[in-house]
């Protein structure tokens, strides 16, 4: 191999987004993540930063500017977009589980669909990934019969089945009770000393500074700071982060 | 707290008023004098008379010894008319018969017309209720696409068709269409209501696929499957089943508006019943039993939807 790899595997560049309804929830945002780096995006609610996530796999079409990942410019009209986000996996604020299929199918439908493996295959990977994510026992249960910290570890195990290179998380802790927060986040960790791509968005600063290789400060569309967590937290120079961070820690 | 009934007192309560409507009928019967004739009824769902078997022509009878085989010899020189099993016998050997004179019986029974327009009406609500699922399931898809023209031909569609009654629909099925294509009645009558029915099933479908949280195409997109991939594997599957109860009232409809195609001369349920008000002069004995037929089919369905959304109902 003589090409040489870009680190870069995520590259936004003046990303801009301008809703219908006139609404500028994105401001020339640029950000590029490195190979096996953890970013975490924190923010006051409203400032975009989870549309921000959604421009990445194109959940969200953007206005202005690009976004390339592995190199490949998202916005370009030859792009087959189902093609980078299979490889881009996500985990939602509300789980987003199917709730007609049982825990195992969940992680086994795209996989068999979308990666065309068959079904022992999928069977096998999908039990190996519901015992990681620690519910080797629960597999055959329904999401309704699941708690809120369960069912967002099995969206984790789907995501992770179709061996993604990135994984993007939008407010994954969010909408969990808090005696439930613990089990999601120690998911997230023990992805990230994998050395897993991740971008995540959350308000649970402790996981920022503990897993984060940098984070990151949105408000009002903006990215106002980007920095490593122990100047981010321990000396924030920024009035509006020192704002911020006054309000949250 | 809702209130406590006392069950077995409102129970019996129930049953008396269903007993004193009952009453009621028979009563309202006789103030008409009306003549129930119930035993008329039985032979028109399964005829059990023996068949008549007529002479073709002029001609006179020879009986075998054995009394197995009739003969009927024509005085033309035509080919002679051989019956070798029957079951009664109206004739004697060298009797004289004249065509059309009745010559012999055949035991058995056979479907009544009442029975024939059940299976006719059967018929046509089932292939009516694939296609119309077909046109419905598009249709509806249609109605939510992004593409202005693809939506608005459903639109029109959907509007159009709710918008006139059945009736005339069926017969511009039947007279323009029909004759435009050169349609038979049946042809014309399950395009008819398919097509019907169908422009409600595309709303019920349109809604139920409203009614699935958006995150889940979201999740499913995430996830690489395409537009296709996700109505099928993910989306529809949870429509279907919500959209299982207002599905079940849209096939009783289809069943009972089968009934309409009657006037486009298809012998169904309802027509079958015309007829034989006709022969029996007891309308409502048979219309009674039309009524509780049409109950039958109606509840054999609601019957089986209700085992399918038990079914269905594992995952909540």
């Amino acid at each position: 191999m003589t090409e040489q790899i870009d680190p870069c595997i995520i590259v936004a560049r003046e990303v801009d987004k301008i809703y219908p309804n006139g609404c500028h929830a994105l401001k020339k945002v640029s950000m590029s993540v490195n190979r096996g780096e953890v970013v975490v995006v924190v923010g006051p609610s409203g400032s975009g930063k989870s549309t921000f996530l959604r421009t990445l796999n194109q959940l969200e079409t953007i206005s202005g500017g690009d976004v390339r990942i592995d190199g490949i410019h998202l916005t370009d009209s030859k792009t087959d977009i189902n093609k980078i986000r299979a490889e881009v996996g996500m985990v939602f604020q509300s789980f987003n589980l199917f709730p007609h299929k049982t825990a195992l199918e969940n992680v086994m439908l795209a996989p068999m669909r979308v990666r065309k493996q068959s079904r022992t295959v999928a069977d096998e990977k999908g039990r190996e990934l519901m015992y990681k994510v620690g519910l080797a026992e629960r597999m055959h249960s329904f999401p309704s019969q699941l708690s809120g910290g369960q069912q967002q570890r099995v969206a984790i195990a789907r995501a992770l089945a179709m061996a993604p290179s990135i994984m993007l998380f939008d407010e994954p802790t969010s909408a969990l009770d808090p005696e439930m927060v613990g089990e999601v986040l120690d998911v997230m960790k023990s992805l990230a000393k994998e050395g897993m791509t991740m971008v995540v968005v959350t308000h649970e600063m402790g996981f920022a500074r503990e897993v984060a290789d940098r984070v990151v400060f949105m408000e009002e569309g903006e990215l106002v700071v980007e920095e490593t967590p122990e100047r981010f937290f321990d000396n924030p120079t920024n009035t509006r982060l020192q704002k911020f961070l006054g309000q949250v820690l | 707290m809702d209130k406590q009934y006392n069950q077995a007192f409102w129970n019996t309560v129930f049953v008396l008023i269903m007993i004193t409507i009952g009453i009621g009928v028979y009563m309202s019967s006789k103030s008409i004098d009306y003549t129930w004739r119930w035993e008329r009824i039985p032979q028109y769902l399964i005829n059990t008379e023996p068949q008549e078997v007529l002479a073709p022509f002029d001609g006179v009878i020879e009986i075998a010894a054995d009394d197995k085989t009739l003969t009927v010899v024509a005085d033309s020189g035509e080919d002679p008319f051989v019956i070798s099993t029957y079951d009664l016998r109206d004739v004697e050997d060298g009797d004289i018969v004249f065509e059309g004179d009745p010559i012999a019986g055949i035991e058995g029974w056979q479907i009544g017309p009442i029975t024939w327009g059940l299976v006719m009406t059967l018929k046509i609500s089932m292939i009516s209720l694939v296609f119309a699922m077909l046109i419905g399931l598009f249709t509806g898809l249609a109605r939510i696409s992004a593409n202005p023209a693809v939506r608005n031909l459903a639109i029109s569609y959907i509007e159009l068709v709710r918008g006139t009654p059945l009736l005339v629909q069926i017969f511009i099925f039947y007279f323009f269409i029909g004759t435009v294509l050169d349609l038979d009645r049946f042809t014309a009558g399950v395009a008819a209501l398919s097509v019907f029915t169908g422009a409600y099933i595309a709303e019920i479908i349109r809604s139920g696929i409203q009614s699935i949280h958006p995150g889940q195409m979201e999740a499913a997109r995430s996830l690489g499957m395409n537009y296709v991939q996700a109505m099928v594997y993910v989306i529809l599957p949870q429509a279907f089943k919500r959209t299982l109860p207002p599905m079940a009232g849209q096939f009783i409809n289809l069943i009972k508006d089968s009934s309409l195609v009657s006037v486009i001369s298809i012998t169904d349920l309802s027509k079958a019943g015309r007829e034989v008000v006709n022969s029996t002069f007891a309308p409502f004995e048979v219309w009674f039993t039309v009524a509780l037929l049409y109950l039958v089919l109606t509840g054999g369905l609601s019957w089986m939807v209700q085992k399918l959304e038990k079914r269905l109902a594992a995952s909540d």
